[in-house]
């Protein structure tokens, strides 16, 4: 069994302006499920797997086909077992920052 | 989601309301586009979204914000719903009992104030999450353990403020606050215990109020919005021994809670022990498609087989002592002869002492997790469930009556069954998960019938639910009729005359003020 992770505390100053540290943000924010071990990990392991890929790729921070575009519709309306998330679970600037860090695909 | 607004309320006076609430927490904080709406809907709404609607969420930063739109809801008229972290999935998740009610989220508020290693207690305000208090505590390496929910994502005070439960000693979160701050429904503010005496150092340590003690009254309530609390933590003991039995059959039950409650009640075991049916531990293997890829309820033949292949009881007893390592010892002797009697295979024995690592998924160790948000993967798409919640006195004779009565309830709408016993002491708390496709109509329409029928014929047999999804807060009151409704008519005279406005979530238990008497099960379309 994984060890607990401990989340990075979430950036200071305000939450509202552009420019946040995405990778502090995502760990932060979205890692109660996107850590190793956490729910959205367990759940992408397993579809990731079966579309051939390597297990790491259940990490978000792993992947290198999510556009972030995408990962802010994700955000917004929630996939699968994902609850959607509100704006004061992430704000929009947090969102960008995010979205920036793991939106590798552009 | 488009726009509802509450009842009595024009567009105009909403937008001024809407206005006046941003002048205090700032436009951004004022939520209130379709999007925003969406947001604060149900997740796992049985049915539409639409039948629970918000009309925009406000989330101030502070008591004081709290108290200005206090003040101008009750000016404008506009109704809000308090929620900490608004993650109460299964049973509404952040949306309100009545249409147009504006979710008032207290996410931001979310400071640690005090969190006290030698008398063992924390003082938050409502947007501290299991998570965050967990990682503060870890980072002052505070001698403390938290109690959590199954899914840990959520709120420890909005959590203890729903009656929520966890699996430690300190499993009946709301008997862990002591003194609370609220906002009243006139925007005016209150300590209760002894902080209702400025400065006094005992706030949060002596559990009553000199005089009437109020600080249930803001649980499960409408009365108030609490915006601080004292809440008491496991100090973390030496060691730690986990018992786990697979229990064979579904019947054991019986003996089971008899042989356990009595060492919950004696103080023998101090944990509030969790008795999950093998469903719980199935739901985490995979889809229902890959074991039974019918929309029929799995069969009893093709449970015994699963049982056998993935080599599970029925019922799964994972027990957990906790002390210093003579006391857990013989402590645990105790437990294991007793459930000898009826067991012969030995449990298996897992110790943990100060110092080892403790893993991600340890529940009964206080250690957060989301991991059961999974469950929904089970049934996939958009996968959901609502929780059948009822308390029955701790002992086999009426866990096995209970059981017996949703078992076949259950089965005669030929749905799985999947139940668990949590002994909190006199009692036990029986959750049946109803899981469900939110896309399947057919399958959502079902559930809903079903919740009828469990909550009509389980009141029959005299028992009552101890917390419910929104959508059926007005019938499980309605369950509650000692004397004409006693209850109901008390909380009422004391919520209209707080609340003249009606201002503070309508609705919330079944509990209306005189202001919105007439939206009494308006909203309640259980089973049609
Ligand atoms: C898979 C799964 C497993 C679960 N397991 C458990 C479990 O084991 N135990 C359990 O208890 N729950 C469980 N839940 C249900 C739920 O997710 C948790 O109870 C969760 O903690 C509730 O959300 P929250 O803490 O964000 O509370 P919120 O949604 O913020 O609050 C709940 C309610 O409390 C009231 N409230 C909140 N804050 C205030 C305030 N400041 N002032 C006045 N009233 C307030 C409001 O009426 C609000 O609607 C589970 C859910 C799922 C999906």
């Amino acid at each position: 069994m994984p060890p607990y992770m401990l989340r990075p505390v979430a950036p200071e100053g305000d939450r509202l302006k552009p420019g946040r540290d995405g990778k502090t943000v995502f760990e932060a924010q979205c890692g109660y499920c996107h850590l190793v071990g956490g729910m959205g990990t367990n759940l992408l392991t397993k579809q990731q797997m079966m579309a051939g890929n390597p297990p790491a790729k259940g990490l978000l921070s792993n992947r290198d086909d999510l556009t972030a575009d995408y990962v802010k519709a994700v955000v917004r309306m929630g996939k699968g077992a994902m609850p959607q998330q509100t704006k004061v679970d992430l704000t929009d600037a947090e969102l960008d920052a995010v979205a920036a860090y793991l939106g590798k695909a552009g | 989601m488009k726009l509802h607004l509450p009842p009595r309320v024009s567009p105009k006076q909403f937008q001024s309301a809407m206005t006046a609430f941003a002048g205090v927490v700032g436009k951004e904080w004022l939520m209130d586009t379709d999007a925003d709406r969406d947001a604060y809907a149900d997740t796992y709404a049985p049915g539409s979204t639409e039948e629970w609607p918000a009309s925009a969420a406000v989330a101030p930063a502070s008591v004081d914000e709290v108290r200005a739109i206090v003040r101008l809801a009750n000016e404008h008229k506009v109704p809000l719903w308090p929620v900490a972290r608004g993650k109460n999935l299964g049973y509404g998740t952040a949306a309100p009992r009545m249409e147009g009610t504006v979710v008032m989220d207290l996410g931001r508020m979310n400071k640690v104030l005090e969190l006290d290693h030698k008398l063992a207690y924390c003082v938050v305000e409502p947007g501290v999450g299991f998570f965050d208090l967990y990682d503060q505590i870890q980072r002052e390496k505070a001698p403390l353990w938290l109690s959590v929910p199954g899914n840990a994502w959520g709120s420890v005070l909005g959590n203890a403020l729903e009656h929520g439960i966890g699996y430690t000693s300190y499993g009946l979160h709301a008997r862990n606050l002591c003194g609370i701050e609220a906002v009243l429904p006139d925007g005016d503010l209150v300590r209760t215990g002894m902080g209702a005496m400025a400065g006094n150092p005992a706030f949060h340590l002596f559990p009553m109020s000199y005089g009437p003690t109020w600080d249930l009254a803001f649980s499960q309530s409408n009365l108030g919005i609490v915006t601080r609390a004292g809440v008491w933590l496991q100090p973390a003991p030496e060691t730690s021994l986990e018992i786990v039995w697979d229990i064979p059959k579904v019947e054991d039950i019986g003996w089971v809670i008899d042989t356990i409650t009595p060492l919950k009640i004696s103080g023998l075991i101090d944990q509030n022990v969790f008795i999950p049916s093998w469903l719980g531990k199935m739901v985490l293997k995979g889809q229902r498609k890959d074991f039974w890829d019918k929309p029929s309820a799995i069969p009893d033949w093709r449970v015994d087989e699963l049982l056998k292949e993935h080599k599970l009881g029925y019922w799964q007893v994972a027990l957990r002592l906790y002390g210093e390592e003579p006391v857990v010892k013989a402590r645990a002797e105790v437990v294991k002869a007793a459930m000898k009697r009826n067991l012969d295979a030995a449990p298996q024995e897992h110790w943990w002492r100060q110092g080892d690592p403790i893993g991600q998924y340890e529940t009964t160790m206080g250690v957060p997790s989301a991991v059961p948000l999974q469950m929904s993967d089970w049934i996939g798409g958009r996968g959901a469930h609502m929780g059948f919640s009822p308390v029955v006195p701790a002992t086999g004779k009426h866990v096995l009556d209970q059981m017996a009565l949703s078992r076949k309830i259950i089965a005669d709408f030929d749905v799985d069954f999947y139940a668990s016993f949590t002994i909190g002491g006199r009692f036990a708390n029986n959750v049946n998960m109803l899981m469900y496709d939110r896309d399947n109509a057919d399958e959502v329409a079902k559930m809903r019938k079903l919740f009828d029928a469990l909550i009509v014929q389980t009141a029959k047999a005299g028992y009552a639910e101890y917390r419910t999804h929104l959508g059926w807060m007005d019938p499980v009151m309605e369950t509650f009729d000692f004397n004409n409704h006693a209850l109901r008519r008390f909380d009422e005279k004391v919520k209209s005359a707080l609340d003249p406005n009606g201002i503070i979530a309508p609705g919330k238990q079944g509990v209306w003020p005189a202001a919105y008497a007439d939206k009494r099960g308006s909203a309640y379309k259980g089973g049609n």
